[in-house]
C-alpha cells in the first residue's frame, strides 16, 4: 500500500504540473478552434526525433532534442499560416493533414530503420506511473517560465493578432507539448488540454474563473484516477483519461441539472435511458428469434447475475449436463496450471527435468486445453439448444418488457382504449 | 553495299539478342539452382542457412531488430512469398499475420496443407500451454511461441527444416544432412561453453520486461521470478509494479532483462527502485549488434549476461 503510494506520489505531481500549464493552453486552443493541434506537434517532434536517430545521434542527446525542437517550431511557422489559408478549408482539416503526413513520414523512416521503432513509441507513448522527480525538475522550471511569457504578452496572445505572435503562440505550446508527451503519452496530454478547458467553458465567461475551475477539476481528476488505477489495479494512463472523461460527462449532467429547469433535465436523462433500455431489449429480443445460437449479451448477463434463471429454461438434464461441464473444464484446468507450475519451478529448482518429461508435460498439457475446450463447446452448445427452443416465449417476454420499459404514451393510449370501449358498448 | 550492310547490322542484332537470352537463360538457371526460401523471422533464416548452406536463398520476412508480433506486410511480401517454393514460420500465433498474406499470394504449394509449408513449431514441447487461443503475437494464446531460444530446440527445428528441404530438393539431400549435423557438432560444443558462462546465474534471480524467456531459462537453470508486463501491450499497474518490486527485495533480484524493442525507461525505473541493473538481450537474430546468427545470438546473450553477474 504505502509503496504503491510512494509510486504515485511523484506522478501526482507531475499530473498537477502538467494540468497547471495544459488547462492555460486548452482554453487558448478551445479559443481558436484547433483542438488537434497537440497531437499534430507531438507528432512533429517525434519526427524530428526519428531523423536525428536516422542521422546517428543517440537518443536523450541534445543534437536529437535540437532536431525535435527545430521540426516543431518549422511546424509553428506553418500552422501559424494555417489561419490564413483557412479561408475555404476549416484550420483543423490542414492541421489533419499535418499530423497524418507527419505520422506516415516516420512510419516510412523508421521502415529503413526498424532499430527506431522504440525511439518514436518512447516520444509519444510516455506512462506517468514512470515519473520521478527528475522530470519534474526539468519541467517545472520551462512551464513557470513559459506560463509567465503568456502571461506578460497576455494582450497580444488573444488568436487575432499578427502572424509572429500567432507563430510565438505554436512554438511555445509546441516545446510544452513534445515534453509532456514525453512524460505522460498522447492520449493523457490530450485530456490535460481539453477536459479543465472545456469544463471551465461549461461553467464560466471570464478567462480566469475557466482556468480556476480548469485547473481544480484537472487536479481532482488527477488524484481519483490515479487513486482509481492503485485500487482497481489498472493501467495508470488509461484510468486517468477515462476518469477525466468521466469529470466532463459528470459536468455536462451537472450542467443540465443547474441551469435548464430541474425536472425538464430529470425528464429528459430519465427519457433516454428509457429509450436505449428499450432499443436494447427489442434489439436482443428480434436476435434472439434470428440468429438464437449467437451471443446474446443480454441474457448472458442476466444469467451471469442470476444464476437461479437458468431453473426457468434448461430442463434438469440440461442443468446437471452443463454442472458437470463446467465442474470437469475447471478440474482441467486446475490441472493444467499444477503442471506449469511444477514445470516452472524445476526450471531453476531441484533437478531438472530431462527434455522427455517435459515432452510429455506438454503433450498433456495441450490434452488438458483440448479438452477443456470441448467441456465449454458442450456448455455453448447445452444453452444454444435451449435458448433456440425457448426463443419465441422469451423473446416475446424480451418485447413485452422493452414496451413497459419505453417511454412511449402507453397509460394515455391505455385510458382512450378504455373510453372507446365503454362509448362503443351498447346501453 | 547497302544490301550487305544491312545484312551485317541484322546479324550483329541477332548476336546480341542470342548473347542476351543465354545470360538470361544462365542467370535464371544459376538462380534456380538455389531453392528460394522464405521465413518469417530472422532466427528461422538462420537455421535454414545452417542447414542449406550455399544451396539456399534465404529472404526473413520481418527485417532484423522489428517486433515480429507489430509487423506489418508490405506488396514485395507478396512477390517473395510467390516466388518461393518452401516458407518456413515461428507458428503458435506468433506470427498471425502471415495467414492473410498466403491468403493473397496465390501460391497454394505454400498453403497450410502445401509441400512447401513448414511449421517450425512441430515437434517442440511447447512449455505454459494455457488452451485458450486468445489472439495473435504475444498473447501467448497456445503456450509460450519463444521456443527458439533453447539452443537444443534447434536441433528439432533443423530437422524439420530438413525434412522439407528433402522434398523439394531431394537430389542434394546428402549435403543438407552434412551441414546440419556439422551445425549441430559446433552448436553443441558451444552450448556447453554457455552452460559454464552463465553456472554463476544459477542462484540469482531475474525479472524481465516480457516473457520471452521461459525456453532460455529451462536451458540454462535460470530463475524469473516476475515480468513487467502483465499483459503484451497493456503497461503495468502500480499495484502489478509495487508487487514487481516487493519481490525484487524479497529474493534480491539484481539484474533485469530487457529486449532492444521494450520501453527503457520504465525498465531503468525499476531497476533505480530496486538497486538493480538492466541487461540488454536479443530475443532474436539481428535485434543487436553481433548477433548475425543462431550461435551469435546465444554466444552474446550469454557474455552480457555473465558480465552483468560478475560485475556485481
Ligand atoms: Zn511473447
Amino acid at each position: 500500500m504505502s509503496q504503491a503510494i510512494a509510486f504515485l506520489w511523484p506522478a501526482f505531481l507531475v499530473s498537477v504540473c502538467l494540468v497547471g500549464i495544459h488547462a492555460y493552453f486548452g482554453i487558448q486552443v478551445l479559443a481558436r478552434k484547433v483542438i488537434f493541434v497537440d497531437l499534430a506537434l507531438a507528432q512533429i517532434a517525434a519526427l524530428g526525433a526519428t531523423v536525428a536517430f536516422m542521422l546517428g545521434h543517440p537518443a536523450q542527446s541534445p543534437a536529437t532534442y535540437a532536431y525535435s525542437l527545430a521540426f516543431t517550431l518549422l511546424a509553428s511557422v506553418l500552422l501559424a499560416f494555417t489561419r490564413l489559408w483557412a479561408t475555404r478549408v476549416p484550420q483543423e482539416a490542414l492541421i489533419g493533414v499535418i499530423y497524418v503526413v507527419a505520422a506516415a513520414v516516420s512510419i516510412l523512416l523508421i521502415d529503413r530503420a526498424p532499430q527506431g521503432a522504440e525511439h518514436l513509441k518512447q516520444i509519444l507513448t510516455g506512462n506517468i506511473l514512470f515519473a520521478g522527480i527528475g522530470e519534474l525538475h526539468a519541467i517545472a522550471p520551462l512551464y513557470a517560465a513559459i506560463g509567465l511569457l503568456h502571461f506578460l504578452l497576455r494582450r497580444r496572445l488573444t488568436g487575432a493578432g499578427s502572424l509572429v505572435w500567432e507563430f510565438f503562440f505554436f512554438a511555445t505550446f509546441g516545446v510544452v507539448v513534445t515534453s509532456s508527451v514525453a512524460i505522460a503519452g498522447v492520449l493523457l496530454v490530450f485530456s490535460f488540454l481539453i477536459v479543465p478547458a472545456a469544463i471551465g467553458a461549461i461553467f464560466a465567461r471570464s478567462f480566469a474563473t475557466q482556468l480556476a475551475i480548469g485547473w481544480a477539476v484537472g487536479t481532482l481528476s488527477s488524484a481519483v484516477g490515479l487513486a482509481a488505477s492503485f485500487a482497481f489495479d489498472l493501467p495508470t494512463g488509461a484510468a486517468m483519461v477515462c476518469t477525466f472523461g468521466g469529470a466532463l460527462g459528470l459536468s455536462g449532467v451537472l450542467y443540465a441539472v443547474l441551469h435548464s429547469s430541474r425536472r425538464t433535465a430529470w425528464r429528459m436523462a430519465i427519457a433516454a435511458a428509457r429509450w436505449s433500455m428499450t432499443a436494447i431489449l427489442a434489439g436482443s429480443a428480434l436476435q434472439l428469434v434470428v440468429a438464437p445460437r449467437t451471443d446474446q449479451p443480454v441474457l448472458d448477463a442476466a444469467e451471469y447475475i442470476f444464476p437461479s434463471l437458468r431453473t426457468i429454461y434448461l430442463t434438469r438434464g440440461e442443468q446437471s449436463a452443463l454442472a458437470d461441464a463446467s465442474e470437469h473444464a475447471e478440474r482441467y484446468r486446475t490441472e493444467a496450471e499444477r503442471l506449469n507450475d511444477m514445470e516452472g519451478r524445476s526450471r531453476s529448482e531441484g533437478e531438472a527435468l530431462d527434455d522427455f518429461t517435459v515432452a510429455r508435460i506438454s503433450s498433456l498439457l495441450r490434452s488438458y486445453g483440448e479438452m477443456r475446450n470441448g467441456e465449454q463447446f458442450v456448455m455453448t452448445e447445452v444453452r444454444g439448444r435451449a435458448r433456440q427452443r425457448v426463443r419465441w416465449t422469451v423473446s416475446f417476454a424480451l418485447l413485452a418488457l422493452a414496451l413497459l420499459v419505453s417511454p412511449g404514451p402507453w397509460r394515455r393510449m391505455w385510458a382512450q382504449a378504455r373510453v372507446l370501449r365503454l362509448k362503443g358498448r351498447p346501453e | 553495299m547497302r544490301n550487305s550492310s544491312q545484312t551485317k547490322s541484322i546479324l550483329l542484332c541477332f548476336a546480341m539478342m542470342l548473347a542476351c537470352a543465354y545470360s538470361v537463360l544462365a542467370w535464371s538457371a544459376l538462380a534456380q539452382d538455389r531453392v528460394p526460401i522464405v521465413t518469417t523471422t530472422t532466427d528461422l533464416r538462420s537455421l535454414v542457412e545452417a542447414v542449406g548452406g550455399d544451396r539456399v536463398e534465404v529472404i526473413s520476412l520481418v527485417p532484423a531488430a522489428m517486433d515480429a508480433e507489430e509487423y506489418q506486410p508490405k506488396p514485395q511480401d507478396l512477390l517473395r512469398l510467390k516466388n518461393a517454393r518452401l516458407l518456413v514460420r515461428v507458428g503458435l500465433d506468433y506470427d498471425l499475420w502471415l495467414d492473410r498474406l498466403l491468403a493473397q499470394a496465390d501460391n497454394p504449394d505454400l498453403g497450410r496443407d502445401g509441400a512447401g509449408y513448414v511449421d517450425a513449431s512441430f515437434g517442440i514441447s511447447v512449455l505454459e500451454v494455457r488452451g485458450l487461443s486468445v489472439g495473435p503475437g504475444h498473447a501467448h494464446g497456445l503456450g509460450n511461441p519463444h521456443y527458439w531460444l533453447d539452443p537444443k530446440n534447434a536441433e528439432i527445428i533443423t530437422s524439420t527444416i530438413l525434412e522439407a528441404l528433402a522434398r523439394r530438393d531431394p537430389a542434394n539431400v546428402s549435403i543438407y544432412e552434412a551441414n546440419r549435423l556439422a551445425f549441430l557438432a559446433r552448436l553443441e560444443t558451444k552450448l556447453s561453453e554457455w552452460e559454464t558462462k552463465l553456472a554463476p546465474l544459477k542462484a540469482r534471480p531475474l525479472v524481465a520486461y516480457h516473457n520471452s524467456w521461459p525456453y532460455f531459462a529451462r536451458r540454462f537453470r535460470l530463475d524469473f521470478v516476475g515480468f513487467l508486463e502483465t499483459k503484451p501491450g497493456v503497461p503495468p499497474s502500480p499495484s502489478h509494479l509495487a508487487a514487481i518490486l516487493q519481490t525484487m527485495r524479497a529474493r534480491a533480484v539484481r539484474i533485469i532483462v530487457r529486449e532492444p524493442s521494450q520501453p527503457e525507461r520504465d525498465v531503468a525505473f525499476l531497476a533505480g527502485k530496486a538497486g538493480a541493473s538492466v541487461v540488454t538481450l536479443a530475443a532474436s537474430v539481428g535485434a543487436l549488434p553481433r548477433t548475425d546468427d543462431f550461435i551469435s545470438l546465444f554466444e552474446r546473450n550469454a557474455e552480457a549476461l555473465s558480465a552483468a553477474a560478475s560485475a556485481q
